[in-house]
């Protein structure tokens, strides 16, 4: 059995003039989460419909367990897909749509038990329509488990919740993590991919701009850490004393550290002088400000 | 084409629909209140009162004096029927509400110094009848006094048949059931917009349904939902009005293959108004350009016969004139002469059409 169950090679996908994908290779291996990330438009969704078969490309090769999407008619079967604005027929329920799918894809599966998985139950018998977002991303993601696929698409399946719905999903995709489902994930929550993925890789105008592990992607491309210190004047004259670079914004001080442990030396030096200040924090750069600095740099290169 | 994925999405749509009260009601409550409306409006009454069809089985100067004195009188437009045509058939086939019969024996009678008989004739409520028995009558006294003065010479009696009073609501009831396979034209030119924008195509797709098999259940969900609304607007059309309809299995059966096929051809043209139809500001712009034409042309609710001819040229390449026309022919005459070639022009067209919408019809994303 292959390690890779998606394989992206030289992809391209035109309207027109436009190149939305514009020649990238990736691949996910069995029972990983990849995240592709973006800002919107980067063309995340068109490659992620290319690889769900309902989307031609215009060049490249693409294969999902060993099958070309655009050709295999048995691929659905095997997956599980949450498309981007998930929508589906208005006054059905989530058990008829959920019956409904597990009879098309020929599963087994009991509905009552995924219900309860993506913690739907009680809105079992409620029409689509009357569902909320979150609920209605829950029956999404019901449907996009019924067949106990091996391959997962999840685009963007917490856009527009609120926290402790989007929280919901994530554990969901948690589960589904924990029992080895290979599971491609876009969004454009950079605190989502950090969470969920093991490897991630940064889209932009079509093209991948970087990828790995969201760790060595902030390695990569983060400046340093920093420490900030909310107190009084004197806090800045001590630091700035001690040799460190310092700059002072309204209600803290910033500190640019050189590594991690000039941190643990200057909380030491600010507690011997008796220094008056009510709390810090210790700043590292997520993936998030990462991602931030690397689309703004191509912009702003672009804007020069 | 899997039949578990059809019944599958059939059960779906089914249930679904059933929660939509306005689908029901134009599905359903509709085509019932339109019978109720027609059935009292028109159901006694005849489409054109003014229509005399005159047999003259007597021709001389004398009978075709008085046939010429009736036209004259501007009451009553004459339409003359062949000699050797069956009077009684005509009626029947064509729902003629006064025919007059002048009789071989009339010219000789008058010519021998007696009385000249004509009959009147016809389909009619008891209403029209008297109606037409009255005008007619005050028009043979006027030609009397003209002839010599008397008011006995010519003599109408009538054999108007009041066994088929409700022959105007006879007529709706094809209409009506044309009618209610029409809306389903419109279920389509609706949905396909809104499923695509909403792309609910696309999460059909993933569920390896296919867009034939979508087409399939959506038909055999109408049909389902028209033998509903269609036997009771036929019952309705008998126990309110007094219909008399043809109703045997062969034509039930029959009815039933003709409602099917025209299903099959306007859910074709109704998958095909929806791609066109890539907003909702142009569904119902797009639906009422195909609906109404078709509508008026077909015959659903008036009678081909009264339109002029270039109207009846071009209701001859609509299907659903066909439709209308083999319904009429086996639900109220009981008459399969011309059933075949009305099936096999409506069942080519439907099949053109649904090959051509599936076609056509796409799922995937461009």
């Amino acid at each position: 059995m292959s390690a890779e169950v998606i394989e992206v090679r030289g992809l391209v996908k035109k309207y027109g003039d436009l190149v939305a994908v514009n020649g990238i290779d990736f691949s996910i291996n069995r029972g990983e989460v990849f995240s592709l990330l973006g800002p919107n438009g980067a063309g995340k969704t068109t490659t992620v419909e290319i690889l769900e078969g309902v989307r031609n490309r215009s060049s490249g090769s693409v294969t999902v367990l060993g099958e070309d999407p655009e050709k295999s008619k048995s691929l659905i079967y095997r997956l599980g897909i949450l498309p981007q604005d998930f929508s589906f027929v208005y006054n059905s329920t989530p058990v008829e749509a959920l019956a409904f799918y597990r009879k098309t894809l020929g599963s087994s599966t009991d509905i009552k038990q995924i219900l309860e998985e993506v913690e739907l139950e009680e809105k079992s018998d409620t029409p689509y329509q009357k569902l909320s977002g979150g609920q209605k991303q829950k029956l999404g993601l019901a449907m996009a488990m019924i067949n106990d696929p091996e391959v997962l698409f999840l685009d963007e399946p917490t856009s527009g919740l609120d926290p402790r719905a989007r929280r919901n999903i994530w554990k969901v995709i948690e589960n589904l993590k924990k029992q080895g489902k290979s599971i491609l994930l876009t969004t454009h929550y950079l605190e989502e991919a950090e969470l969920l993925a093991q490897r991630v890789a940064i889209m932009n105008k079509g093209k991948i701009i970087d990828s790995g592990t969201p760790m060595e992607i902030v390695e990569r491309h983060h400046e340093s850490d920093r420490l900030i210190i909310r107190g009084d004047g004197n806090i800045e004259t001590m630091i700035r004393d001690m040799g460190f670079p310092v700059r002072r914004n309204e209600s803290y001080v910033e500190v640019n550290l050189r590594n991690i442990k000039d941190a643990t030396e200057i909380v030491n030096l600010l507690y011997e002088k008796k220094a008056n200040f009510e709390d810090f924090t210790l700043k590292r750069e997520s993936l998030e400000d990462v991602f931030i600095k690397m689309v703004g740099e191509i912009e702003e290169d672009e804007a020069e | 084409m899997k039949p578990s994925n059809i019944s599958a999405y059939f059960v779906l749509h089914a249930k679904s629909y059933f929660r939509s009260r306005s689908a029901i009601f134009f599905q359903i409550a509709f085509p019932v209140i339109l019978m109720l409306l027609f059935g009292a409006i028109f159901g006694g009454t005849s489409y054109n009162p003014g229509t005399l069809v005159v047999q003259n089985d007597s021709p001389s100067q004398v009978s075709w004096g008085v046939i010429n004195a009736i036209n004259d009188s501007g009451l009553f437009k004459i339409q003359v029927l062949q000699e050797s045509a069956n009077l009684s058939q005509y009626i029947v086939k064509n729902g003629i509400t006064a025919a007059l019969l002048i009789p071989a024996n009339f010219t000789s009678n008058i010519l021998s110094g007696g009385r000249g008989y004509m009959i009147l004739k016809g389909e009619a409520s008891p209403q029209v009848a008297n109606s037409n028995y009255q005008i007619l009558n005050g028009v043979l006294t006027e030609v009397n006094y003209h002839i010599e003065n008397v008011s006995q010479k010519l003599v109408l009696t009538t054999a108007v048949s009041g066994t088929a009073t409700s022959k105007t609501v006879n007529y709706y009831v094809p209409g009506l059931i044309g009618f209610t396979v029409l809306t389903t034209m419109f279920n389509m030119v609706y949905q396909v917009p809104n499923y695509r924008k909403e792309k609910i195509f696309r999460q059909f797709s993933f569920s390896g349904l296919t867009k034939s098999e979508w087409m399939v259940a959506n038909i055999l969900h109408s049909f389902a939902m028209l033998v509903l609304s269609d036997v009771i607007l036929v019952v309705i059309a008998i126990l309110v009005f007094g219909a008399s309809l043809v109703l045997t299995p062969t034509t039930i059966l029959l009815s039933g293959v003709i409602v099917f096929m025209g299903l099959i051809f306007f859910t074709g043209l109704g998958i095909l108004a929806g791609l066109v139809s890539d907003n909702e500001e142009t569904v119902s712009v797009v639906g009422n350009l195909i609906l109404f034409p078709m509508m008026f042309l077909s015959g659903v609710f008036f009678p081909l016969a009264f339109a002029p001819p270039y109207l009846q040229t071009i209701s001859k390449f609509l299907p659903l004139t066909y439709f209308i026309n083999s319904l009429n022919s086996i639900l109220i005459y009981g008459d399969f002469s011309t059933l075949l070639v009305e099936m096999i022009a409506l069942g080519v067209s439907s099949l053109i059409l649904f090959v051509v919408a599936a076609k056509i019809f796409s799922w995937k994303q461009k």
